[in-house]
């Protein structure tokens, strides 16, 4: 293997920006705060209402901390490129960043040239350390991008389609020509999963430890790494597809299909949460915003759409074509198509996206993925020869959080944090659209009122019950047929009685309001005012 | 008569005072001063009270009376009887005392206070001058008397008159009697009138002088100025519930003063209860400190190190250290040959140890057992410890058999005999099975002599050394044993002995039958044994074999296959090796056995790795130079290879360096074919993805090309979902439907009224339309109320997940009342991951802070501004508090929550 390095030309790279201390502070604050709190004023309850000031005080003071504590422990800010005079920043070669750049970023522009073993595709650990990168033609490789140092490369000798990390870099899983397989970092193959079948796309969610795939048949599985246990196995009844990705946010894997349409699917729900027309074509690609709230697609009918999943609708259409799409931590939207690729930002303001970089490969070569790499300035391409590595300035989140993703982790960093990442691990039930919404009061149960028939069976199955009771005999006549049949009609009233009135009930109420509906319909705006105000 | 004038001027004065408190009264009694001089000359005899009253009553009021006296009704009384018994002048020769004739002693008690009260009268009326004019008229009357008195003294004893008039003055001070000579100037009227009433006064008066009595006066005088009827007492119940609510009053207002205290613990969001521990020493200086030297140890110890001069070499640089540490020569030496001593004893007996573990010899250790069993039992007798030491190991051992009925036939071996049955095995199994048998009884016996159960112990021992290898190897054991035993006989069979009646023919030829039966039973259960044996063997073998197929699925490289099958052999061997330690004849009878099966494998399998190995490291070899090819020319790569994704399958298109390309062709050829061996040589296990693989560096042959896809294909792809819209729309609908289905239309029941025809004329009845009419409404609210309601392209599923239900809250937490207002408190997450470490703290905090073992004393009163603010910022004020009590000593100040 060899590490090619590009020499480039200067490039400004521009100093964070300072901002007024205080203005800034406040807007951290409100972020830190998470919304307004209720208003106490209007409380009746007077003891409620001094409980819930204290709280929001704390909650004020722990916004605060945290705004301070984010000022001063996370310093650095990530810059981007900045053109000059009729510069354009997508104009900028890979050559010229590198020039500029120390030597350690320099090192992260290579070229890793395998013809031999098929377009590769690759994946990188949460902290961004750990590099899996699968061949089509069964080669599988760790490489720690660190020191670029290979760990462990092994050949299958079988179809190899997709690759992804588990938890930590110490296993990882590849979907190979019939079944995925999970293999440990030495390549000791561990687990075949051959209830998946034939995978095409593997992903995993971290925080359910839950590997999702989608299969030849479009079936989604779910299963559980740490039980083994399956969770989920659902047929999503829209053909093949290839194009799968998992919303950082909540977890919801979202699927792209060939009709055009995106579904979103949770493991606990055999239909689809949301089922979405993105695209008149197929849909190429598919990738999220790491707050979730931002979805791009791409369709074959050359267009590349980008979502606002809050309101489900398109915050923009970008012209062109995508095989690929990724977004960076910093919210850069890279797409390739062939041996292009393009990297577009939304630094203005305005939330349109806009050109940023762009990079070409050597002709002929097929890029298969873009992945930028977690906490780096790095973009990751796979593609039909190898894979490369270019710089994109501004792609990465500049400050690491060690309890998250930790680059630089021990190895009993690493265990310490896979235990407490098993004892904080999520049930798959906490997965859905708005994860916000937990804890909250349940949404009011759409109970749909018992049809007609099914109250008048009602009615008929409680007469029934009551008409075969036997009747006590009695003395003195008081058993007489004419009384006893006289009882027994009073008991089947009885009964039908709070049915009845029920029914009563709703069609009064009913009758009232479609009264109140015609009398606003009926009356022109003019005569209102003489129409009957009614006594409330 | 002087002592009557004295007490009169005695109790002159205090009247005196009385009056002048109470200016009102004054002039009535003025009043009733001349009234009763003149009274005094119209006194007449008593008349009964009701006659009296009977009187008054007809004869209406004097205008004399007319000053408002009826009130008092000593006044009214006499003052009516004045006027009914006018006429009589003359007052009782008795009243008057002008004769003397009665003694006057008698009226005293009577008398004394109405007079005294008129006496006080008079005095008060006219002050001073009143008084001395009563005093003179008393006077007068007293100095007649005294007069003659002396006289009558002066004649007797012939005395000045002066001696006895001092002695008297004094004496009058003393002697009470009659106030006032009677006389008509003097008048007592109440003995005169007979009315024996006594007022009030009559009973103060003689309390004059003590203590209270001014006050008792004032009393009474204001009784008199403001008579008011004094009602009845109220009923106890009432006035029982009266004094319940004075006393509520007073407890409610005592207890107002702990509101603002008990509002504060309210309201509060954390209390604490904690007081500061004493946890005595905190460091070990303070603990050292205290120390004080008790035994003699301790005090030497501390004489040396409270030396002075050691201290004072500390406390320099410490070079006297070194002086004081001196030693002698003589101490040295003697302290080196000390050790040097030691070290050889300590090096001979290790030396000694070694040997005696060295011995190998059965009967030194049996020797040696017995030497210890017999020390140990001399020092049972010896030493009681010993002795209880030893019967609990006993009573352990026993409770330990019982427990595990190790020797009750439960081993697998024992099984194994018992279920061949006893009577086929031989002397030796059937007197260890016996024997083990023995063992469990001895052990399980209730041991009653420490002898016996030593003893067993013993032998338990000796018989557990001999099983405790383990069931295979204690059958493989046996089954030696057993070998040789028969083998034995074989060997003795051979020699015949030559004289004797056994050399008779008849009687060689009955023993020869006989060694024969012996040597066909022998050969028999020596084949048994073999096969025994054998069988252990083999399921050794398919053990490894198991192994060896279990890890045939784990093949990635050929490096990785050869591993195991070099593993294999090695195992093989290792059996053999031990199967060779135990015994020849088994190994020999092995390989001659026919099942041979696992050993054949074993074969197979070696063969295999060798016929692998080559291959496996060419290919490697060959990948690796491929690698290396492509690194060394860099400058190929522009122009190398193009290769297109086309569906699945991947093809290669020629590029225009044909030389490196035929050169890598060749390269990958050579390992493709080798691979092809290997496939053959390996398990049918991988074959489909070997046939995959190898398919795939057979695509990569020269004589393939790519072909565009044509045009019409490309325009079918691109619009291949056209009528994607339309589709979703339908879709979405069905999904509706599924969810809020479309209400029936109203059908017309056949036969129901058609024959009039009116109902076809009339059309459906209205209530049916009605009803048709009212579910559509609510389908179409329903539909409205979706959340995808406005998004054409959107279908959001409003399928209750049951599993999720249950992190959402069912009903809203008692002090809410709204949902907002408990969804936003909850808006902000409380744990370590979402706050900094200042925040947690405070959020979290539990109610009620106290540390275990802390008593809860009650709430203790302290002042609290009832209109500060509530403190929240607890913490600090706690610190503070925590400070303050630590300055004024053990001050307990725990808060009690109300």
């Amino acid at each position: 293997m060899e590490v090619k390095q590009e020499a480039g030309a200067p490039e400004k790279i521009k100093p964070p920006t300072k901002l007024e201390d205080s203005g800034e502070l406040e807007i951290r604050i409100k972020k830190y705060l998470r919304g307004d709190g209720a208003n106490l004023e209007a409380l009746q309850d007077k003891k409620l209402r001094g409980q819930l000031t204290v709280r929001e005080k704390l909650y004020g003071k722990s916004a605060e901390a945290a705004a301070k504590a984010e000022k001063w422990l996370m310093p650095s800010e990530g810059g981007f490129l900045e053109a000059e005079g009729i510069e354009k920043t997508w104009r900028i070669r890979q050559e010229s960043i590198a020039r500029e750049v120390d030597i350690s970023s320099s090192r992260n522009q290579y070229d890793i040239v395998l013809p031999d073993l098929g377009p590769y595709t690759l994946d990188f650990t949460s902290s961004g350390r750990y590099m899996a990168a699968a061949g089509r033609k069964g080669h599988l490789a760790v490489v720690d991008m660190k020191n670029l140092s290979l760990i462990k490369e092994i050949q299958v000798r079988e179809t190899v389609r997709d690759v992804v990390f588990l938890h930590n870099e110490l296993f990882f899983a590849a979907a190979q020509k019939k079944y995925p397989y999970i293999y440990n970092r030495d390549g000791i193959e561990l687990h075949c999963l051959k209830e998946h079948g034939a995978v095409l796309k593997l992903q995993f969610l971290k925080n359910h430890f839950l590997l999702a795939s989608i299969n030849k048949f479009g079936q989604l599985h779910y299963q559980d790494v740490t039980t083994g246990g399956m969770v989920g196995n659902f047929r999503t009844g829209l053909g093949r597809t290839d194009v799968m990705q998992v919303n950082p946010f909540n977890g919801v894997v979202a699927l792209g299909h060939s009709g055009g349409t995106v579904t979103m699917w949770k493991p606990t729900s055999s239909a689809p949460l949301v089922k979405m027309l993105c695209h008149r074509g197929p849909v190429a690609a598919l990738a999220f915003h790491p707050n979730g709230h931002i979805m791009a697609t791409s369709g074959k009918e050359r267009k590349i759409k980008i979502w606002d999943l809050r309101k489900f609708e398109v915050l923009q259409t970008l012209p062109g074509h995508a095989n690929t799409l990724d977004f960076s931590h910093k919210g850069l939207l890279a797409a390739a198509t062939g041996s292009f690729v393009q990297i577009s930002g939304n630094f203005s303001e305005s939330q349109s996206y806009s050109r940023y970089m762009t990079h070409s490969m050597a002709k002929g070569y097929q890029i298969k993925k873009l992945l930028f790499r977690p906490y780096e300035d790095v973009l990751g391409i796979a593609h039909s020869m190898g894979w490369s590595s270019i710089l994109i300035p501004g792609s990465g989140e500049p400050n690491f959080d060690s309890w998250v993703a930790n680059p630089f982790e021990t190895s009993k960093q690493r265990r310490e944090k896979e235990v407490r990442s098993l004892l904080d691990k999520l049930p798959p039930e906490t997965i859905m659209l708005d994860p916000s919404k937990i804890g909250t009061m349940k949404p009011p149960s759409r109970k749909q009122k018992p049809t007609k028939q099914e109250r008048e069976s009602e009615m008929e199955a409680a007469v029934a019950a009551v008409k075969d009771m036997p009747i006590k005999k009695k003395t003195k006549g008081r058993s007489k047929p004419s009384k006893s049949a006289k009882k027994k009609q009073d008991i089947i009233v009885r009964t039908k009685r709070p049915f009845l009135e029920q029914q009563m009930k709703e069609e009064e109420a009913l009758s009232r309001k479609k009264q109140k509906a015609s009398e606003e319909a009926e009356l022109p705006k003019s005569l209102q005012r003489f129409a009957r105000k009614k006594a409330t | 008569m002087a002592e009557k004038k004295s007490k009169s001027g005695d109790s002159g004065r205090p009247n005196n005072k009385r009056n002048q408190s109470m200016s009102k009264t004054l002039p009535k009694d003025k009043n009733n001063n001349k009234k009763l001089k003149n009274k005094r000359k119209r006194t007449g005899p008593r008349l009964p009270n009701a006659l009296r009253k009977e009187v008054e009553r007809l004869n209406p009021l004097r205008p004399s009376d007319s000053e408002g006296e009826e009130i008092d009704s000593d006044e009214a009384e006499f003052g009516n009887g004045r006027d009914v018994y006018e006429y009589e002048e003359e007052a009782p020769p008795e009243e008057s005392r002008r004769n003397r004739r009665f003694d006057p002693v008698d009226n005293l008690e009577y008398e004394l206070p109405d007079e005294f009260e008129d006496e006080i009268v008079s005095s008060d009326d006219e002050e001073d001058v009143g008084r001395s004019d009563d005093a003179n008229l008393s006077d007068a009357e007293a100095e007649d008397d005294e007069g003659r008195h002396i006289r009558m003294l002066q004649e007797i004893t012939g005395m000045p008159s002066e001696t006895f008039q001092g002695k008297k003055r004094k004496k009058g001070d003393l002697v009470v009697s009659e106030a006032y000579p009677e006389s008509e100037f003097n008048p007592s009227h109440n003995v005169g009138d007979g009315d024996g009433r006594i007022t009030i006064q009559d009973l103060l008066d003689p309390l004059h002088g003590k203590a209270g009595y001014s006050k008792l006066r004032k009393r009474t005088s204001q009784m008199e100025r403001k008579p008011m009827s004094i009602q009845a007492p109220l009923p106890k119940p009432y006035r029982e519930k009266l004094e319940r609510k004075v006393a509520y009053e007073q407890s409610k207002k005592d207890i107002t003063k702990w509101e603002p205290l008990v509002k504060r613990n309210r309201e509060a969001p954390t209390i604490y209860f904690d007081q500061d521990l004493d946890l005595g020493f905190s460091t070990v200086g303070a603990i050292a400190s205290e120390f004080e030297p008790r035994t003699e140890f301790e005090k030497k110890i501390a004489s040396l190190v409270h030396d002075d001069k050691v201290k004072e070499a500390h406390e320099k640089d410490g070079a006297r250290l070194l002086e004081l540490n001196k030693t002698s020569i003589e101490d040295e030496k003697e302290r080196r040959d000390r050790i040097a001593k030691m070290r050889s004893l300590l090096f001979r007996h290790e030396i000694k140890q070694k040997h005696i573990k060295k011995i190998k010899s059965k009967t030194y250790h049996r020797l040696m057992k017995k030497d210890r069993a017999k020390a140990t039992s001399a020092q049972i007798e010896m030493d009681p410890e010993a002795a209880k030491e030893q019967a609990m190991k006993q009573e352990f051992k026993r409770a330990e058999e019982r427990m595990t009925l190790k020797h009750k036939n439960s081993s697998k071996w024992a099984k194994r005999i018992l279920q061949r049955g006893l009577t086929t095995q031989d002397e030796g199994t059937r007197a260890a099975i016996s024997e083990q048998l023995h063992q469990h009884a001895l052990l399980t016996r209730k041991m009653n002599s420490m002898k016996d159960g030593s003893s067993s112990e013993e032998s338990s021992d000796e018989y557990d050394d001999e099983n405790s290898v383990g069931s295979d190897q204690d059958k493989e054991n046996l089954l030696a044993k057993a070998k040789e035993k028969t083998l034995k006989v074989f060997e003795e069979d051979d020699e015949v002995p030559n004289t004797g009646v056994l050399s008779l023919p008849f009687m060689a030829r009955g023993l020869k039958k006989k060694r024969d039966a012996a040597v066909e039973e022998a050969r028999l259960a020596l084949q048994e044994y073999e096969s025994s044996s054998k069988q252990m063997e083999d399921s050794q073998g398919i053990e490894d074999t198991k192994e060896n197929s279990m890890k045939g699925r784990m093949v990635f490289g050929a490096v990785q296959l050869q591993a195991p099958g070099a593993n294999n052999v090695s195992k093989s061997e290792k059996t053999y090796d031990d199967s060779d330690g135990e015994d020849d004849m088994e190994t020999r009878e092995n390989i001659d056995g026919g099942s041979h099966s696992g050993n054949d494998m074993q074969n197979q399998v070696q063969n295999g790795s060798t016929v692998l190995h080559p291959d496996s490291e060419t290919h490697d070899y060959s990948v690796f130079k491929s690698f290396d090819d492509i690194v060394k020319n860099p400058g190929a790569k522009t122009t190398y290879e193009v290769a297109i994704f086309a569906s699945d399958g991947w093809r290669k298109m020629k590029g225009s360096n044909k030389e490196t390309a035929m050169k890598k062709k060749q390269d990958l050829l050579e390992p493709a074919s080798q691979k092809k061996d290997l496939e053959e040589a390996s398990g049918d296990s991988d074959t489909e993805s070997e046939g995959q693989m190898v398919d795939g560096i057979l695509s990569s042959g020269p004589t393939q090309s790519y072909e565009l896809p044509s045009q019409a294909d490309l325009i079918r792809h691109a619009f291949a979902g056209d009528d994607v819209e339309e589709d979703f729309d339908k879709h979405k609908m069905e999904i509706l439907n599924e969810e809020n289905p479309e209400p029936e239309k109203p059908i017309v029941l056949p036969g129901w009224g058609q024959w009039t025809h009116i109902q076809q004329k009339k059309g459906l009845p209205s209530w049916m339309l009605r009803e048709h009419e009212n579910a559509k409404k609510t389908r179409q609210d329903a539909l409205k109320k979706r959340k995808d309601a406005h998004l054409k392209n959107v279908i959001i599923s409003e399928k209750v997940d049951k599993k999720a239900e249950k992190l959402h809250t069912k009903s809203l937490p008692f002090p809410f009342t709204s949902k907002d207002v408990f969804e936003q408190s909850i808006r902000m997450p409380i744990g370590p991951e979402f706050n900094p470490a200042t925040a947690i703290g405070a959020l979290n905090r539990p109610e009620v802070v106290k540390k275990s073992g802390t008593i809860i004393k009650p709430i203790k009163f302290e002042e609290v501004n009832p209109h500060e603010k509530a403190e929240y910022g607890n913490e600090q004020k706690h610190l503070s508090k925590k400070k303050e009590v630590g300055k004024s000593s053990k001050k307990n100040r725990a808060k009690a929550k109300n």
